[in-house]
């Protein structure tokens, strides 16, 4: 059975205030065809799928019309599509982690959809079959009995995948997929949702992966600041971009970076560890790690997820003890000096405290000149507007340069970074990398990455170490 | 405070409007209203009239003195209790989550006795050693509410002292008081203002039923479970004699679960 087409009119959003958050836009979703909106983090990508679903926020406002095979719909009446959900439309939110009942068992997640969503009234036994059929389908059989905290990022998003599917809509939206995945998840997730288009169904895809848009092929979209620059098929899209923007976004895929020269670090020892090892139970996560690491050098720790790249990191800074082997600080050297830069960057800065107040404590705290803040705000591209507002109130990018800049008030000798860009768009990523490998090549601070993107690897760092499973 | 004021949905800005008139009663109405004890057999049992606007109990006494002062009594002691309650639990609280170990394992164990037992159980066993006076009921109620903010306060400070803000602002060299201050009692205010909200309303329910029974506080003392059942008697005749203690008791527990009611869904 192929997918009905989802013809989207005039499709706009306005907040309570008249704002556009979204301008009028038009496109077509054929059976068969994907299409990927590509743009960067507050473009309008996510308000668009949810105006499309009905699901804005209250205080949202949407206008236009959407057609879904012959049904009409106005995008206002957000309660006229409620019928449609599960059965022929239906969306994988961002954050499959969160979209999974935390007290449920995976595989009974997705019976319930096939229970009570779907069409085809079974009962639970045979809800149950069809689930563990899908879930081995998807190459996560083994999920069925798990709870959601006992599943990886990639697993769980097959799972909530599969809950999405089993009422048998034909055309899925999908909210940032591959966010946070490795490569080896991304890849996964992909064949599935190409294998879905095989089927006839239908996919759109919010993404700032380029590599997920040239995969899925199809028509892609791309906006900025609520508009639709440009739309069109994938190959002529990405080969010849029309609009500057895209060609901007294409250029700051780590591919099109230029490569850092390899080689050994020779500046004074930061760091000395020797023979490094941990376990969790029976479960070893590495051993016999070697490393040493050198003012001014940039080293990428390479690995599978769940090899325990992040435990490494926090090893070396003291966070978590190692259950072998030695870890060795230059004779001297303050622990203040090796600091550490998170993949979310909301999570490193008390919630309900200003930023202003946040930067003043350390200030007070480590008694710097208040004159450091506003040089180092214009270094890293910062508006000090920003700090009057909430951690939660910024941006991702500029949230991570200004995470950056608390961490290098304390010229650190080393910083380690945790897939420090990750969540970032590509353009936000650029910049971020930029700035963290000048402020160390002007520092001689050492830079300690974790990342899964093996390009980004290659293009910033001077070497790498590979930890294994043992 | 105006977008605070209109962050709120109806419900609660109409119990926190409420709350607000029942408190300025219990504040002032003392002040300005009569003796409550004293007594005039001449005029008994009398009806709402504009010198005395919810009339005269059996002794003669004057229904809104006697009201307010009910009021004045129960906010306090309730409010004292919960104050008291809440500095001891999340003391406790703190500690336990901070030291772990065997402070926890014990702290918990007796949390979790005391959780065993009704507050109203509590508070008549304390009530037993002196009865009718004042400091045993606000021992018993203090004794009965302290295991909720040591149970949220412990759990709280617990998931916040492993979370990422923690950990990289103890690597950005703050101490301990700091985490206490910006990490550790802004996580915890909100939840334990609802608490409070909730243990004002235990705790005077729980001495409206104390004094119902007879075991509370002693007439002619105003309070108003004793007021009901000294009124029990003459309902039929003046039936809103009694009913005044009760309406106001009914409109306390609205104002109260109406402003720490259900948030809003994010």
């Amino acid at each position: 059975m192929s997918a009905p087409e989802l013809k989207v009119q005039d499709l706009a959003v306005k907040d309570g205030k008249g704002n556009w958050l979204v301008q009028p836009c038009n496109f077509t979703l054929k059976p068969g065809v994907a299409l990927s909106i590509i743009g960067g983090s507050g473009s309008g990508k996510s308000l668009l799928v949810h105006a499309i679903m009905g699901s804005l926020a209250p205080g949202l406002r949407a206008s236009g019309e959407i057609r879904l095979g012959n049904a009409a719909s106005r995008a206002e009446d957000a309660a006229g599509r409620r019928p449609w959900w599960g059965h022929t439309l239906a969306m994988l939110p961002q954050e499959p982690w969160l979209a999974l009942n935390p007290s449920m068992r995976a595989g009974k997640q997705v019976a319930e959809s096939y229970r009570y969503v779907s069409h085809a009234r079974m009962d639970m036994a045979q809800a149950r079959a069809k689930a563990r059929s899908d879930l081995d389908q998807l190459g996560v059989a083994a999920a069925d009995g798990k709870y959601p905290f006992m599943l990886s990022g990639g697993i769980a998003q097959r799972v909530a995948f599969a809950a999405t599917r089993a009422g048998g809509a034909q055309v899925v939206i999908v909210d940032e997929p591959t966010k946070g995945l490795d490569a080896d998840a991304r890849d996964n997730l992909l064949t599935v949702l190409q294998s879905v288009l095989q089927n006839g169904g239908s996919v759109l895809t919010i993404t700032h992966d380029m590599h997920v848009a040239q995969v899925l092929g199809g028509d892609i979209m791309v906006m900025r600041d609520s508009n639709v620059l440009e739309q069109g098929p994938a190959q002529q899209v990405l080969e010849n971009p029309q609009h500057e923007y895209t060609r901007a976004l294409l250029a700051a895929d780590p591919e099109h970076w230029p490569p850092a020269t390899p080689g050994q670090g020779t500046g004074k020892t930061i760091l000395q560890a020797r023979g490094l090892g941990k376990r969790y139970g029976a479960h070893t996560l590495f051993s016999g790690v070697d490393l040493e690491i050198h003012a001014g050098e940039r080293i990428a720790i390479s690995g599978p997820s769940g090899a325990g790249k992040t435990t490494l990191g926090n090893m070396l800074l003291g966070l978590v003890p190692p259950d072998q082997g030695s870890i060795t600080i230059a004779p001297g050297l303050n622990p203040l000096k090796l600091q550490k830069l998170y993949q979310d960057p909301v999570s490193a800065f008390a919630p309900r405290l200003t930023l202003k107040q946040a930067f003043d404590d350390i200030i007070r705290l480590h008694k710097l000149s208040p004159a450091t803040l506003p040089r180092l705000l214009a270094r890293l591209k910062l508006d000090e507007a920003l700090l009057r507002r909430l951690p939660s109130q910024v941006s991702g990018g500029e949230l991570q340069r200004l995470a950056l800049a608390r961490i290098l008030l304390l010229s650190p000798a080393l910083i380690f970074a945790d897939e420090p860009t990750s969540r970032l768009d590509p353009i936000s990523q650029q910049e971020t990398m930029d700035l963290l490998l000048e402020m160390a090549a002007a520092n001689e601070t050492a830079v300690l990455l974790v990342t899964h993107d093996r390009m980004l690897a290659g293009r910033t760092m001077h070497r790498q170490i590979a930890i294994q499973h043992a | 405070m105006i977008s605070w004021w209109q962050s709120l949905t109806f419900a609660r800005r109409s119990g926190a409007i409420l709350l607000a008139l029942i408190v300025l009663a219990a504040l002032f109405g003392p002040a300005m209203a009569t003796d409550p004890v004293s007594q005039n057999l001449d005029r008994v049992l009398r009806s709402p009239s504009l010198e005395q606007p919810l009339g005269t109990d059996h002794l003669g006494r004057s229904m809104l003195a006697r009201l307010v002062h009910a009021l004045q009594l129960s906010f306090s002691l309730a409010l004292l209790s919960v104050l008291s309650a809440a500095a001891i639990g999340i003391s406790l609280g703190l500690l336990a989550a901070w030291r772990g170990g065997v402070i926890e394992a014990v702290l918990t164990s007796i949390a979790d006795a005391v959780m065993t037992l009704p507050v109203l159980l509590v508070v008549l066993l304390f009530s037993a050693f002196a009865q009718g006076e004042f400091w045993s009921l606000y021992v018993g109620l203090s004794f009965a509410l302290w295991v909720e903010y040591f149970r949220v306060s412990r759990a709280t400070i617990k998931a916040t002292l492993v979370s990422a803000p923690v950990e990289s602002a103890r690597m950005l060299g703050f101490g301990n008081l700091y985490l206490l201050r910006r990490h550790l009692l802004p996580e915890l205010a909100p939840v334990v203002g609802t608490l409070m909200l909730f243990g004002i309303s235990t705790a005077i329910l729980a001495l409206a039923a104390l004094g119902f029974v007879g075991v509370g506080l002693r007439p002619p003392t105003p309070e108003l479970g004793v007021m009901m059942i000294e009124l029990f008697p003459y309902y039929e005749e003046a039936p809103w004699l009694i009913a005044s203690p009760v309406v106001t008791l009914g409109l306390i527990m609205l104002a109260l679960a109406l402003l720490g009611g259900r948030k809003e869904m994010p």
